[in-house]
């Protein structure tokens, strides 16, 4: 395809640009066509409605395809192969430069909308007399449409560029040297637009007035689908930060990182009170306004961090975009607030919470810590627009303020994930929760005495070790318990299934703890043949290399690691752009990673190097904390027990199965 | 089944005894801090406080640049001076720089609010669900009717005969069995 020059340029413009407005004119249709027909009751129109959908799905789906094309065809024709386009950026890199910028990440929004829609479409094809469906459907298609018009309009994805331009600077070149760019962004992108299909089933079920638990039903594992996605999406850009940008940390409160937490924290919220509402039919308009909450969020979100109002190392700005997504997250929360507010006396909810020492009390203080846990992620991103709006001086909010305020937040959230599993329904008493609880304390104890014994010392850090073993502990009863009474089928459901993912989290807890409270660092004048010592580990310089490729040239420091391995810490000049990115060396270890940093070298041969040496403990089993909450909500999704036994203990899954639910 | 005797133990005195194993390793534990820092850990320490001054959002810890390299320098030669507390290092930096290099907002003026309202969000939040268990506990919770009453009993002697649960049965969890009858109550729509 390579060589097409001027012709194929304006074919990928006049292809994509087609595509955009045949996808926008379809989804509109659909929403038009499959209203009308439920209002009207017109069973013929009705049966045409799955065609708007799969067209849509095809369109966004070459939209995408085109662009992917036009970078790969390197088409310069294009403003956005210009932007992020380079003849020399290898195959792989060149891939992700398609969501590398503004543009494209929005064609990569547009392609998973339109194919949860057209997934959707499928699953229901034959129920769509079912007013419930239509309407979700309904919205699904306006959602759509609204993206189709971002790409086509206000974005101008497919906008010619300047001519006689024969090349481009490529990717940012933090976005060039590893592979998790490949994977992070697609499988966050499943998880944020995922959460808008239990969003469009709540909606349908208040323009219905079905405000029951039948939509939950429904919508139960595509909210833990989009829930999973989303965990495993925000695990990943975490590691890439630890890979890739030389700071040894996973996580630094970023404006754009915070704008992914948001709406994980609300459907984390979402995924647990639902439960009570399934179980006991209350909750009712809490958990459609944390729906609602979530799927305002991811668009709140991407409006702060793509429009220019806040400016973070990733965000990519762009002031067109700004009112129009300021705009649709007005029209979401106004639209679902008078819903709510119409269907008001529906949503009363019959029967009462006996005692907040029970399972549904301990949903909801879940819930009240995950909201203000969201509030504050939420306030400290957006104070210094506030204090700019107010005063015109600009402050900045930074991670020592969300480290502070998260930490205590963390903290409760383990005691939470200690004691809930093992609570009743309905009520609990304190001598119950002696004796379910006794065991957990145990193992609590046993991890604060292995802390202790590894040097733990800190307040903070002690508490986390200890709740993080008394929660692993409660999660493992529960296990247990369901592994004994029915095999294999204990670790699958809901409730199973959950406790997994919650030792996954817990993992991910104490790794936290660990690499935060106890990296050591050291920076070290390291000269040949002069091996220095730390933290019980000695590190030598074996020699400085050069390296060179069509785009970037380089040095790194070859550094043995107690006389060992040698690990490779580089500084990779991009000579195109002139920026140097430094990229770490890392021994990986259960206990312990050593993360060496070359921060200058002179040249070729030279004999002394300086590195940065981090020491940092655990942090491994953050990825296997991550690992298990993917498995853990994969074995979640599958049903569980199928028939309900009243008399089984508490820790059996909750009935999941609508036909079960009324014994 | 489990013996009576560790029955016993679990309820009593073995929490007693794992209070003390606790509060023990808790002291131990923070009988071990000794608080020495590398010079690196406290200019760490103290460039993740400061934002770095070109940069939007990056700490000085974080980021690459020259104008952040420039103030580690800075902080670096402060720590090598010997200056005992990193709040002084602060303060200087801030004098040369200005406010804006603060990554942790001061605590007054209306920067106060930052702190202050995630306090109020949680009083609000803790204070919503007493209020909402008061109202609960005014209107009662559901009688079980005599009808959920023969339910339950029906599906306990089911229960027993192929499932028997390896809980011992406590009256919490005999109070929650009461709700099989009640979980049928939802409006059972599109189900």
């Amino acid at each position: 395809m390579t060589g097409v020059g001027m012709v194929g340029a304006s074919v990928n413009g006049i292809l994509g640009h087609s595509a955009l407005i045949i996808g926008l004119v379809t989804s509109l249709f659909g929403a038009i066509a499959l209203g009308y027909a439920t209002v009207v009751g017109d069973r013929r129109l009705l049966r045409t409605a799955p065609n708007y959908a799969w067209l849509a799905g095809v369109a966004a789906l070459i939209a995408a395809a085109v662009m992917m094309n036009a970078i790969l065809t390197y088409d310069f024709d294009l403003q956005y192969v210009q932007d992020v386009g380079s003849r020399s950026t290898p195959l792989l890199f060149n891939v992700a430069a398609m969501w590398s910028a503004l543009e494209g990440s929005i064609l990569l929004w547009l392609a998973t909308l339109a194919g949860y829609t057209a997934f959707i479409m499928w699953r229901y094809r034959k129920r769509l007399d079912d007013p419930l469906i239509a309407w979700a459907l309904v919205v699904m298609f306006v959602v759509t449409a609204f993206f189709f018009f971002i790409a086509f309009g206000p974005t101008d994805v497919f906008a010619t560029g300047a001519p006689g331009v024969n090349d481009g600077p490529g990717p940012n070149p933090l976005l060039q040297n590893h592979i998790l760019v490949m994977f992070h962004p697609p499988i966050l992108y499943l998880g944020y637009v995922g959460f808008t299909v239990p969003f469009a089933f709540a909606i349908a079920a208040l323009i219905t007035g079905r405000v029951g638990e039948g939509w939950l039903m429904e919508t139960r594992r595509w909210a833990l689908l989009a829930w999973g996605f989303l965990s495993v999406g925000i695990l990943l850009g975490g590691w890439w930060s630890y890979e890739v940008l030389g700071w040894s940390g996973v996580w630094a409160w970023d404006p754009v990182e915070n704008a992914s937490f948001l709406p994980w924290l609300t459907g984390t919220a979402y995924i647990h009170s639902v439960l009570v509402q399934e179980r006991r039919g209350m909750l009712r308009v809490w958990n459609i306004s944390l729906l609602v909450a979530t799927f305002a969020l991811t668009i709140l979100g991407t409006f702060l961090t793509r429009s220019g109002v806040i400016n973070s190392v990733h965000a990519f700005a762009d002031g067109s975009i700004g009112p129009w997504l300021l705009g649709f997250f007005g029209v979401i929360v106004v639209v679902s607030l008078s819903l709510i507010a119409w269907r008001g006396d529906r949503l009363r909810s019959p029967g009462a919470i006996d005692s907040p020492i029970s399972r549904e009390g301990a949903f909801l203080a879940n819930n009240v810590i995950f909201t203000v846990f969201a509030f504050v992620v939420l306030l400290g991103t957006v104070f210094p627009l506030i204090i700019e709006a107010l005063q015109d001086r600009r402050i900045a909010v930074g991670q020592p303020f969300f480290d502070r305020l998260s930490m205590p937040i963390g903290l409760v959230l383990l005691f939470l994930m200690a004691v809930a599993p093992v609570l009743p329904w309905r009520k609990a008493s304190t001598e119950l929760l002696r004796d379910r609880l006794f065991v957990p304390g145990c193992v609590g104890a046993i991890a604060l005495a292995v802390a202790v014994a590894s040097g733990a010392d800190k307040w903070p850090s002690l508490i986390a070790f200890g709740l993080g073993g008394f929660a692993a502990g409660a999660a493992g009863r529960q296990l247990v318990l369901a592994t004994r009474r029915q095999g294999w089928r204990g670790l699958v459901g809901r409730a199973n299934g959950g406790m997994i993912v919650h030792r996954g989290i817990i993992l991910i807890a104490v790794a936290l703890a660990a690499s935060n409270g106890y990296t050591r660092v050291a920076e070290f004048t390291m000269k040949v043949g002069e091996p220095v010592a730390f933290d019980g580990h000695t590190f030598e310089l074996l020699e400085v290399e050069a390296f060179s490729t069509e785009r970037s040239d380089g040095l790194k420091a070859q550094v043995s690691i107690d006389g060992g391995q040698a690990y490779a810490p580089a500084i990779t000049r991009f000579t195109q752009m002139g920026t140097d990115i430094g990229t770490p060396s890392v021994k990986t270890g259960f206990t312990k990673d050593i993360y060496l940093t070359l921060e200058k070298a002179t040249e070729a041969g030279a004999t002394e190097a300086q590195v940065k040496v981090f020491i940092k403990p655990l942090i491994l089993w953050m990825w296997i904390g991550g690992a298990l909450v993917a498995i853990g909500t994969v074995l979640a999704a599958f049903p569980g027990k199928r028939r309900r036994n009243p008399t089984a203990p508490t820790s059996a899954p909750v009935p999941t199965e609508p036909e079960t639910a009324h014994v | 089944m489990p013996s009576p005797g560790w029955q016993r133990f679990k309820r009593g005195p073995g929490w007693i005894l794992l209070g003390a194993v606790v509060v023990a390793l808790m002291a131990i534990g923070l009988a071990q801090n000794s608080d020495v820092l590398s010079p690196e850990e406290r200019i760490e320490a103290i460039s993740k406080r400061l934002a770095c001054p070109i940069c939007d959002g990056e700490s000085v810890f974080e980021s690459r640049n020259n104008a952040s390299e420039s103030l580690r320098n800075e902080i670096r030669a402060q720590v090598d001076a010997g200056v005992a507390s990193d709040d002084q290092i602060i303060t200087f930096i801030e004098q040369r720089y200005g406010a804006q290099v603060l990554l942790v907002p001061r605590a007054d003026g209306v920067d106060a609010l930052v702190w202050i309202l995630p306090v109020v969000a949680l009083v609000c939040g803790v204070a919503g669900l007493a209020f909402a268990f008061r109202r609960w506990k005014r209107a009662g919770g559901d009688v079980p009717t005599d009808d959920d009453r023969a339910l339950v009993a029906e599906a306990r002697r089911a229960g027993l005969d192929d499932d028997p649960p390896t809980d011992r049965p406590t009256t919490a969890d005999r109070s929650a069995t009461t709700d099989a009858a009640e979980s049928g109550e939802g409006d059972g729509d599109g189900s």
